[in-house]
């Protein structure tokens, strides 16, 4: 390509971008608007005369919720790396009997109602003592990410060529040998992205911590919003201020892992 | 690692796994104990998410539990979440010891058989001014205590007013509140703001207009119901309402009152604060009723009840909890924090010598009607959403007044059978 | 593309997301040895057990709740009469369900042309680096960090008639205020234009490394043969993406069949049902009201499944097919 014409492409990029992200720009925008400007019409496009109130507030109160979310973040991207890479390294390569109906049954499993599965969660970890805890939410979380990640890592693992797998079979290799030192290795770009997918489902998530985790100190950032939520009165640039401060770390974390995803996935693809 | 040891962990992790998995179905069934409130802990929900522990809400019940000797673990909630989180909790066997809970949820939860009646813990109720206490009953029983109330009443921008000519004292009725509205546009500002939103909230908020004509929840399609109706679909129409109302919660109907250029806006007790606040001089009138004087408006807030538990020794100590929080001195303090009206006369007295503008809350307050009073129950919710229906279909033009409430009184009438 | 269909037996141009349905029929001409089929269950074991424990339970309560003539009381206490398909009965009757149903379709299906379409130009736009390529599209996830509450929430503040950004645009070029999320004619434009935009990120992630193993030889190829940009991209492009696209259109009608908080907290499905799915009018039977109806809410929701299951299966259906020799 052209440097004339990479640029063009970089212009238009950064368009694309900024019509995309508008209605991120306008969360900030009403994050720093002051109450009685929240619903002025027209509306204004900077938030003139703001306030940096919600932002106090934000600081105040919910930093230290998003080390919660950090830690139920990484939990459930190892968790369910751990189910769900095995998985599929059987349904891709071993041709296991029943491996099509279990499939199938996963795909189905994503169509159960978030509320349903929370319902179910809440009963169980009633008994089992296990609401307003991180581990707890971090089950509950893989929930949303398991069946995917087995659907997508089949998917690239059928790409690994036989021969690869039988080359190490002669050399006297077992099953899990295999798995551990030559399809896992091979699959690094197929674990970034199902990991990139299950960290934000995990960090985005409402349904399961508001019903699992609404009470004591387990609260993700999501739920910081709720601070804010009164049962008359909702503190909007508050609300829209937590957003902003909960989608901040993660956006560097997906930047520096966007990279990964694009250098894997090349490096990944099998070569002719 | 050779075959068969892989294999014999995998059955291991299988057993392990299964385990889980049956400890996870069974206790669907399973008859569960109260959990971890036994012992010295009392269990407090209530819809406040708001406060957090350093509030004088929280710390108001610590020190009741302090006082009954027990240690209270409070768990705010959405308010929305909390019913349904009532009564997975109850299935379960598992509800809290005192639950704080919006007025209109207090009967579903009464006929679902997850709260005690007040007499059966022996509540004293004496004091509460009985249109509150209404809310609260059904069949002839009593369950739980208001523990503050609020209610709808009209805000005015003066300054709108004045430049609009508009004297706020001519506003006695329907017509002369139009007239008003007509005024303000004319003068290039806005008429009111309200939320008419497809939910509760919607229902709530038109209740004052539809009583305030005379019609009666349970014939939902009279001529004085349709009043109602076509008075807030012709305001849309003149445009002195917004188009938003319809999709428009209380907070962002307030929201645009606090822009300054409405000249009324519907809204609650709750507002107070953020009115004082606004930057603009306000006053409150009640709702007026259609041909002069006020209408009744329907009353909100919480109530504290004490839902069933296994073992009917903790309510002793739920009792004791319960009558703190609506003690005289706390009660003032909650009210105040709260931005409510107190539920009972020695209370309100007290609140209106701390700031004199609240008489004219407490007058509405008096006046207010509970929803499910008129032993409506549970009918009121069956009733309630072809209502808020009704009004949606009116307002955004799909179905005429007339025709969206005789079709509300046909779902309400199916409904309650 | 005859080349395609070989391709199971040519691993040297097999490409990730080759036979992307992982259900899709491998030729497994040979059953492999019984120790080989232990060690393979071993490893989906987890994964077994992992569906059984936690979504067995969640939908067998869904389909019980549905069966039965759940009141608050008996929720509560237990001892709900079983009415077998009655409650599946009354929703069919229901004068909400034809509309919901419609809703449920054009929702589904505008949002997954558009997501896709969308989506496919992004990742062809972004298949080649340029200058700040990995950071802008790194960006464009930036809408999926949101919880859906405050997503859904400035959505509607946007469109909000009148005091909302787009109609203050719309009135700038001379174009009278919409009635966005208060009118029956909009409503569901409206929300579906929300859904899109949520939709987006996650089309063009797939496709995007879709598309990187798509070996870069084959368009040198085409360029040396002459072809064009857009030839380039129906000739190679398209066809080479198929089975990715299969998989990325078969998880995106999942997964937008049950959006429900978007459109509840945007428009509660309103007014006037002008914009309820089946999803909407689950979680409003069930949750929406001060008394819940879970029986029908859950039967509701069961039709949802149902109607993913028969996707799923015309998926499997297809890919077989494409498979045959």
């Amino acid at each position: 390509m052209t440097p004339r014409r990479s640029l063009l492409k970089t212009l238009i990029a950064l368009v694309l971008t900024g019509i995309m992200l508008f209605p991120v720009y306008w969360m900030v925008n009403v994050s720093f608007t002051r109450p009685r400007d929240m619903r002025k019409a027209p509306p204004n496009w900077l938030p003139i005369g703001g306030t940096l109130d919600g932002y106090r507030s934000v600081l105040h109160d919910q930093l230290p919720y998003l080390g919660t979310s950090l830690a139920v973040g990484l939990g459930t991207v190892a968790l369910t790396v751990a189910i769900s890479a095995p998985a599929a390294y059987a349904l891709a390569k071993l041709a296991p009997r029943g491996g099509g109906v279990l499939s199938f049954l996963l795909l189905m499993a994503q169509m159960i109602p978030g509320i349903i599965m929370a319902m179910g969660f809440y009963a169980g970890y009633l008994e089992l003592g296990l609401l307003n805890t991180v581990g707890g939410l971090i089950v509950a979380d893989s929930t949303i990410a398991v069946p995917f990640a087995v659907l997508i890592f089949t998917a690239f693992m059928r790409a690994i060529p036989d021969e690869l797998l039988q080359a190490a079979k002669t050399d006297g290799a077992g099953v899990l040998r295999i798995f551990w030192s030559v399809v896992m290795p091979v699959s690094r770009n197929a674990v970034v992205t199902v990991s990139l997918f299950a960290f934000l489902w995990a960090w985005s998530d409402f349904v399961y911590a508001s019903t699992l985790d609404s009470g004591g100190a387990a609260r993700p950032i999501t739920l910081g919003i709720y601070h804010y939520i009164g049962n008359n009165n909702q503190e909007w640039n508050a609300v829209m201020a937590t957003a902003v401060v909960a989608s901040l770390p993660a956006t560097v974390l997906l930047i520096i892992a966007q990279r990964y995803v694009a250098a894997g996935v090349i490096s990944g693809a099998v070569k002719d | 690692m050779n075959p068969s040891a892989t294999r014999r962990r995998a059955i291991g992790i299988a057993l392990v796994a299964l385990v889980t998995a049956g400890a996870l179905a069974a206790c669907s069934s399973s008859d569960a104990k109260t959990g971890d409130a036994a012992g010295g802990t009392y269990v407090i929900w209530d819809p406040y998410p708001q406060f957090d522990d350093s509030s004088a809400w929280v710390k108001l019940l610590g020190d009741c539990g302090t006082k009954a000797g027990v240690v209270v673990k409070r768990t705010a909630f959405d308010t929305t979440d909390l019913t349904s989180k009532t009564l997975l909790a109850a299935q379960q066997g598992n509800a809290p010891d005192v639950l704080i809970v919006d007025n209109p949820v207090v009967s579903t939860l009464a006929e679902a058989g997850v709260l005690t009646s007040s007499d059966e813990i022996r509540l004293d109720t004496s004091a509460i001014d009985p249109n509150l206490l209404g809310a609260g009953q059904i069949a002839g029983k009593a369950y739980g205590i208001p523990i503050g109330a609020n209610t709808l009443a009209l805000y005015y921008n003066k300054s709108v007013l004045a430049a609009a000519g508009v004297d706020i004292t001519s506003v006695k009725d329907w017509a002369s509140l139009t007239a008003a509205l007509a005024k303000v546009k004319a003068a290039g500002k806005k008429g009111i703001t309200f939320s008419a939103i497809g939910t509760e909230e919607g229902s709530f908020q038109f209740l004052p207009w539809f009583w305030g004509s005379g019609a009666d929840l349970t014939k939902l399609d009279s001529p004085e119901a349709v009043s109602a109706l076509s008075l807030w679909t012709d305001w849309l129409k003149q445009g002195y309402a917004p188009n938003s109302v319809i999709n428009n919660t209380q907070t962002t109907s307030w929201q645009e009152f606090a822009t300054g250029q409405f000249a009324f806006a519907e809204n609650g007790t709750w507002q107070r604060a953020n009115a004082a606040k606004a930057g603009f001089g306000y006053g409150i009138i009640a709702v007026p009723a259609r041909d002069g004087g006020t209408a009744a408006a329907p009353t909100g807030g919480e109530f504290v009840t004490v839902p069933v538990q296994k073992t009917t020794a903790r309510y002793a100590i739920s009792q004791k909890l319960v009558a703190c929080l609506t003690d005289t001195d706390n009660s003032l303090a909650t009210t105040t924090t709260l931005s409510y009206i107190a539920p009972t006369a020695a209370v309100q007295a007290k609140q209106v010598a701390a700031a004199p503008d609240l008489a004219v809350w407490v007058s509405a307050v008096k006046a207010a009607k509970g929803r499910t009073g008129d032993n409506l129950g549970t009918k009121y919710p069956k009733i309630s959403q072809p209502l808020w229906t009704a009004v949606q279909a009116a307002l955004s033009g799909s179905a005429n007044p007339a025709a969206a409430l005789s079709t509300a009184q046909a779902a309400a009438a199916a409904a309650t059978k | 593309m005859s080349q395609r269909t070989r391709a199971a037996d040519r691993p040297s141009v097999r490409r990730p997301g080759e036979n992307a349905g992982a259900f899709s029929p491998r030729p497994r001409p040979v059953r492999r040895a019984r120790s080989e089929q232990w060690a393979a269950w071993a490893f989906l074991v987890p994964v077994a057990v992992y569906l059984l424990a936690f979504f067995a339970y969640p939908l067998y309560r869904n389909v019980e709740l549905s069966l039965r003539d759940y009141t608050v009381r008996s929720f509560v206490h237990g001892g709900a009469k079983f009415t077998g398909l009655g409650n599946y009965a009354k929703i069919l009757k229901d004068p909400a369900f034809v509309p919901a149903l419609t809703h449920t379709i054009v929702f589904t299906l505008v949002s997954l042309a558009f997501q896709f379409t969308i989506g496919l130009a992004l990742a062809v736009f972004f298949a080649r680096a340029f200058p700040l390529s990995a950071t802008l599209r790194a960006l464009f996830l930036v809408p999926w960090l949101l919880p859906l509450i405050v997503s859904a929430s400035t959505w509607s503040w946007v469109l909000n008639t009148d005091s909302g950004v787009a109609n203050a645009v719309l009135q700038q070029i001379g174009i009278p205020p919409v009635t966005w999320l208060t009118s029956p004619t909009w409503s569901l434009v409206s929300v579906i234009i929300a859904n899109i935009w949520i939709g987006i990120p996650f089309n063009l992630v797939v496709l995007h490394s879709g598309l990187q193993s798509i070996p870069g030889q084959l368009y040198e190829a085409a360029q040396i043969d002459g072809a064009g940009g857009w030839q380039q991209f129906w000739r190679i492009t398209f066809p080479l993406l198929r089975p990715v696209s299969a998989i990325t259109l078969l998880l995106g009608l999942v997964y937008t069949l049950k959006v429900f908080d978007i459109i509840w907290i945007m428009t509660r499905g309103g007014p006037t049902g002008s914009s309820a799915t089946l999803a909407t009018w689950s979680y409003q039977l069930s949750f929406g009201n001060l008394l819940p109806a879970f029986g029908p809410g859950a039967a509701v929701g069961n039709l949802l499944i149902l109607m993913a299951s028969a996707a799923g299966l015309v998926y499997i259906r297809v890919q077989k097919r494409q498979y045959q020799p």
